[in-house]
């Protein structure tokens, strides 16, 4: 337009048309508003999440939490002590077996008991503070058992008054009569039970033992019979610790040099199991103290230098080939601050009480770690107890005080190396990594390692993708580039209807259907879906051979018309091929029948010695696959698509083929595009729960194994959630494992989001 | 240069007089060429010659078939679904939709500048060797040759000589026409087909393709589509008129700017209609 031309001025417009109507306005600021809450919403709940995930995780990594409640003045001379239910009413024996029940809130005496033996003396105390238990050695070699009850009565008030009262019953004859009794011990084995006394025979010690078995008579009344009294471990000429398990299966005698003997109890006798001298390479080979720990397979050994070992019984191969359970040193603990006073195990779970160097330290034997520490009372400690239910500890000094100290520890078993580390659980052959939360005994150790469960993770994630990826992005760049718009709007519709599609569903179908199917004939699968990718370059072969008036004929992009049959004629001989071929690579030796027998899977059993499920990874594998070849597909072709025409024009207009324009313009173009889809596949992959619950047989095995199953993160929680109680250790390391999961996602696509903004920022397009 | 901002006028123009070459006449022969894309005919009854290392411009209105028939040449329409011809174009006297005739091979023989530029998202050395890479050298030293020789013939050499491994994308407009001006030739073809290269340029960048087509003549034959009749007048040998999709009128350029023969062209080149 010519600027000098002279035109009439526009007549002047009302003020009112410029102006910006106060609806609009208030519109975008309200939009905005919401906008931005929104966004701070998202980041807020995604905190937020974490920040639950980590309070329920937390406690597992305090350690314990011990106050002392007080100390109850006894007398001095109390040599052991026992407690009711809630230690409201401890009692004490005296050396000369004089019982003396007190309040424990205010020292007074409730009851005193004194034994009446005649001529005989009181030379040895026993008391098994949980059972109400109390044996007397006496000085004839005898043993009296002594019973203490405590009777709950309640006043008009609802008050509860609690009564004690003490049973003796006859004494036994055991030792060697005439012999003062040194020590005695009492245990309960399946059919009968044992009673093991301690005597000095000429400067020997000597070791007696009966069995009591009570059998219910007819009239209710029940009928105990007391065997003939047996020597046990003749043989030995010293004894520092006698360690009786309270199943009375075995003894394990420490000597005076260090030796510990261990005998086990065939039905009739103690017999000689194995001998082994736990601090055989320090200077002072002597077990300072020792302890049975819960469960009755493991001891706390501590020497003089208050070095630690834990010895527990495992399967151990023999040199004869066969696997023995024996006594084998199963961790070397912390050294503590001096000698070893006593190991004195809680009852439930595997921590210990160690008294040395004037302290206190409550640890774990499995995780090896120390829960807590604190200062041991002055005077000797002479017992020490812990409550049924793990809530307190009492410990009975010899300057006359009872000791009380509460415990808040609910996750004794966890620690770090519980959760992360190889750890040598009992029973095991060696340290290990394992997963198993539930089982059907009360001795039975929980285990907690998350890096099975991390490994499955790992096995379904890397198999799903394996499959998954190849296929999503070369159909993606097949549909987006090469295939006819027409055909391309209605694969797409299908393939995002795919991606909606119920995981469970799926998982269904593989667990119920796939798998089955695949089962018998595995090689016929992997011959059809192994010779796709030579026919179809086979086919492209043929294609570029073919004169260019036959090809002609084919518009771009309907190649695969010809392709298709093609390609399923070939998967249909190769399928029906599966068994010829499997005859003549895989035939072996049934192991039932002895004969010759084309089983792929017993093949595989017998070469690699590994296992074969039919529910294994490789079906999962299959499937997950299925469940994201979807989302990476649309994504990848989407971010193909938008590649600019004009690009690809340009690349073909240099003389580029189709496929070098692919490869060198619009792949790169899109990369970020298809990276964002990848890890999008990556992610739901990883978190993939239903199918993997499914189809797999869900055992938390470490195994690289394709034909074996395994557990991964969020299947683990899916099963077990469930029946998880709630602040329990169990349900607080399935949210460890969640917060692992999420940890992982979150890394992950934080560094593929770095990535793609990388690739954004080089192969951006104007 | 003041006459850009006129309304094109015959009288104004200045008209170069053809250089005449040896070579062929018929170097590529459009022979009753029609195109349609599905039911519309974009194409009616074209038949022209264009001679051998001659410059021949195609002018007309927007929508005319410009464009369209440019990209028969070198058979860019074939991306185009649902498209159909008629009649016959031939190169050194081989019809391009000859079967034995690969279409790739014909691509490296005609080059083509679109006219919107398109660099790839790569550096400005890539985008120079593509085609190069394309066929397979791998030889960095060829590459960088070829690079430098095909910037400094697109007059861009000193402006990106330091930045080679920068990406294309963050050149000016008008740098980013001449790399692709730049990347055509690397490829050496024999014909090259320029649409509108100077529609996003300042008048200094347009004098220097000008210039360079001036002496991309020696080597190749080269076709280009312009809106504006002075740049017609001042690179052209030979100029073609299209009109709705018909071939009005096609002689050198002096004849078509100076004495058109058909009332049509003069009335478009002296600007009263278009
Ligand atoms: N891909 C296509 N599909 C359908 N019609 C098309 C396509 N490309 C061009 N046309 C039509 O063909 C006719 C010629 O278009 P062409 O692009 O050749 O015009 P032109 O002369 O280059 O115009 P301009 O000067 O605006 O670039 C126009 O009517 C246009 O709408
Ligand atoms: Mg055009």
């Amino acid at each position: 337009m010519d600027m000098s031309d002279k035109k009439p001025a526009p007549a002047p417009a009302p003020e009112s048309r410029f102006t910006v109507s106060p609806m609009t306005l208030a519109a975008d600021r309200w939009m905005g508003r919401l906008i931005r809450i929104g966004g701070v919403g998202v980041v807020l709940a995604v905190f937020g999440m974490l920040a639950f995930l980590i309070y329920q995780v937390f406690p597992l990594f305090t350690g314990a939490k011990v106050a002392p409640v007080g100390a109850l003045s006894v007398p001095a001379a109390a040599v052991a002590f026992g407690e009711d239910e809630y230690g409201d009413f401890p009692f004490v024996v005296q050396s000369d077996g004089k019982v003396i029940f007190q309040r424990a809130k205010d020292g007074s005496k409730l009851l005193e008991w004194s034994p009446t033996l005649g001529d005989r003396r009181v030379t040895a105390v026993r008391s098994y503070p949980r059972s109400g238990l109390v044996f007397f050695g006496l000085s004839d070699g005898s043993v009296q058992e002594i019973r203490i009850a405590y009777r709950s009565t309640f006043d008009a008030a609802g008050k509860r008054a609690v009564e004690p009262s003490v049973t003796a019953l006859e004494p036994i004859a055991i030792g060697k009569p005439g012999l003062p009794c040194v020590d005695v011990w009492n245990a309960k084995g399946a059919q009968s039970r044992l009673l093991l006394v301690r005597q000095e025979s000429a400067g020997k010690p000597l070791l007696t033992a009966v069995r009591l078995t009570e059998r219910k008579g007819l009239g209710g009344k029940a009928k105990v019979t007391v065997s003939a009294p047996f020597v046990v471990a003749a043989e030995v000429n010293s004894v520092e610790q006698v360690l009786l398990p309270s199943t009375a299966e075995s003894l394990i005698i420490v000597g005076k040099s260090g030796e510990v003997r261990t005998y086990a109890d065939d039905g009739t006798a103690f017999t000689f199991l194995q001998s082994f001298v736990p601090f055989k390479d320090s200077k002072d080979t002597a077990v300072a103290s020792s302890g049975l720990i819960f469960g009755n397979v493991s001891v706390v050994f501590v020497s003089r230098a208050g070095e630690q070992q834990v010895w527990s019984m495992y399967p151990q191969l023999q040199p004869d080939g066969k696997s023995l359970r024996r006594w084998g040193k199963i961790h070397d603990g912390e050294v503590l601050a001096g000698a070893g006073e006593g190991v004195y195990a809680a009852e439930g779970n595997k921590c210990y009480i160690a008294v040395a160097g004037g302290k206190l330290q409550l640890r774990n034997m499995t995780t090896g770690t120390l829960r807590w520490e604190g200062d041991a009372p002055a005077g000797t400690i002479r017992q020490v107890a812990f409550a049924g239910n793990y809530d307190r500890f009492t410990a009975l000094s010899a300057d006359g005080k009872l000791h009380r100290w509460s415990i808040v520890d609910h996750h004794p078993e966890s620690s770090w190396d519980a959760f992360f580390g190889k750890i040598w659980y009992e029973g095991a052959s060696g340290p290990d990594y394992t997963w198993q939360s539930s089982a059907g005994s009360d001795e039975f150790e929980a285990k907690y390692s998350l890096i099975p469960l991390l490994y499955g993770t790992a096995k379904g994630t890397i198999f799903a993708l394996l499959f998954a990826l190849p296929i999503a992005l070369t159909a993606a760049i097949y549909v987006s580039q090469f295939l006819r718009p027409e055909y391309r709007n209605v694969v797409k519709p299908v393939m995002e209807i795919m991606a909606s599609l119920p995981s469970v569903v799926l998982g269904f179908l593989a667990g119920l259907w796939l798998a089955p199917l695949v089962d018998p004939r595995l090689i016929s699968l992997f011959c059809a879906v192994g010779i796709l990718a030579p026919a179809a370059l086979f086919a492209g072969f043929l294609w570029s051979v073919l004169p260019q008036p036959v090809r002609r004929q084919v518009k771009p992009g309907m190649e695969f018309l010809w392709l298709l049959p093609f390609l399923a004629l070939c998967a249909y001989f190769a399928w029906q091929a599966g068994p010829a071929v499997e005859a003549a690579f895989f035939t072996v030796k049934d192991t039932a029948s002895g004969l010759p027998i084309a089983d792929f899977r017993e093949w595989w059993r017998q070469t690699t010695g590994e296992t074969y499920d039919s529910r294994n990874s490789l079906v999962v594998g299959f499937v997950m696959g299925f469940a994201v070849i979807p989302i990476v597909f649309t994504i990848a072709e989407d971010s193909l698509s938008n590649v600019p025409n004009s690009l690809i024009s340009g690349s073909l207009a240099l003389g580029a083929s189709r496929w070098q324009t692919v490869w060198s313009v619009v792949v790169p173009t899109a990369i970020s595009g298809i990276v964002s889809g990848v890890m999008i596949g990556f992610g739901r992959a990883i978190g993939e729960t239903m199918i993997v619950v499914m189809a797999t047989g869900n055992t938390a095995v470490m195994e690289a194994n394709p034909f074996s199953g395994m557990r991964t993160l969020s299947a683990n929680i899916a099963v077990e959630l469930p029946e998880a109680a709630a602040g329990h250790t169990h349900y607080r390391a399935l949210f460890l494992g969640a917060c692992c999961l999420f940890l992982l996602t979150f890394v992950i696509n934080t560094l593929a989001e770095i990535l793609r903004q990388r690739l954004r920022e080089r192969y951006k397009v104007v | 240069m003041p006459e850009i901002m006129n309304p094109p006028s015959s009288s104004r123009i200045k008209v170069r007089p053809a250089t005449e070459r040896e070579g062929r006449k018929d170097y590529i022969s459009i022979r009753d060429y029609g195109f349609w894309y599905g039911q519309k005919k974009a194409l009616d009854a074209i038949s022209l010659d264009i001679p051998e290392r001659q410059v021949v411009a195609f002018i007309g209105p927007s929508g005319c078939g410009k464009s369209t028939l440019l990209r028969n040449l070198n058979r860019m329409n074939d991306l185009v679904d649902d498209v159909r011809h008629e009649g016959d174009i031939t190169i050194s006297g081989r019809s391009i939709y000859d079967a034995g005739l690969e279409v790739i091979s014909l691509r490296r023989r005609v080059g083509m500048v679109f006219q919107k530029s398109n660099p790839f998202p790569k550096s400005v050395f890539e985008n120079v060797v593509y085609a190069l890479r394309v066929v397979g050298v791998r030889d960095r030293a060829v590459l960088e040759e070829a690079c430098e020789t095909s910037l400094r013939k697109a007059a861009l050499w000193d402006e990106v000589k330091d930045r080679l491994d920068d990406s294309a994308l963050g050149l000016s407009g008008g740098q980013m026409q001449r790399l692709c001006i730049a990347r055509a030739i690397a490829n050496r073809p024999e014909i090259l087909l320029m649409d509108e290269p100077c529609s996003a340029l300042d008048p200094i960048a347009t004098g220097k393709i000008e210039e360079l087509i001036h002496e991309l003549k020696d080597q190749f034959t080269i076709v280009i589509v312009t809106h504006s009749m002075q740049q017609a007048a001042r690179v052209s040998d030979r100029t073609a008129f299209f009109y709705l999709g018909k071939q009005i009128e096609y002689d050198t350029t002096e004849k078509i700017f100076m004495n058109p023969s058909q009332a049509q062209t003069e009335a478009y080149i002296s600007g009263r209609f278009g």
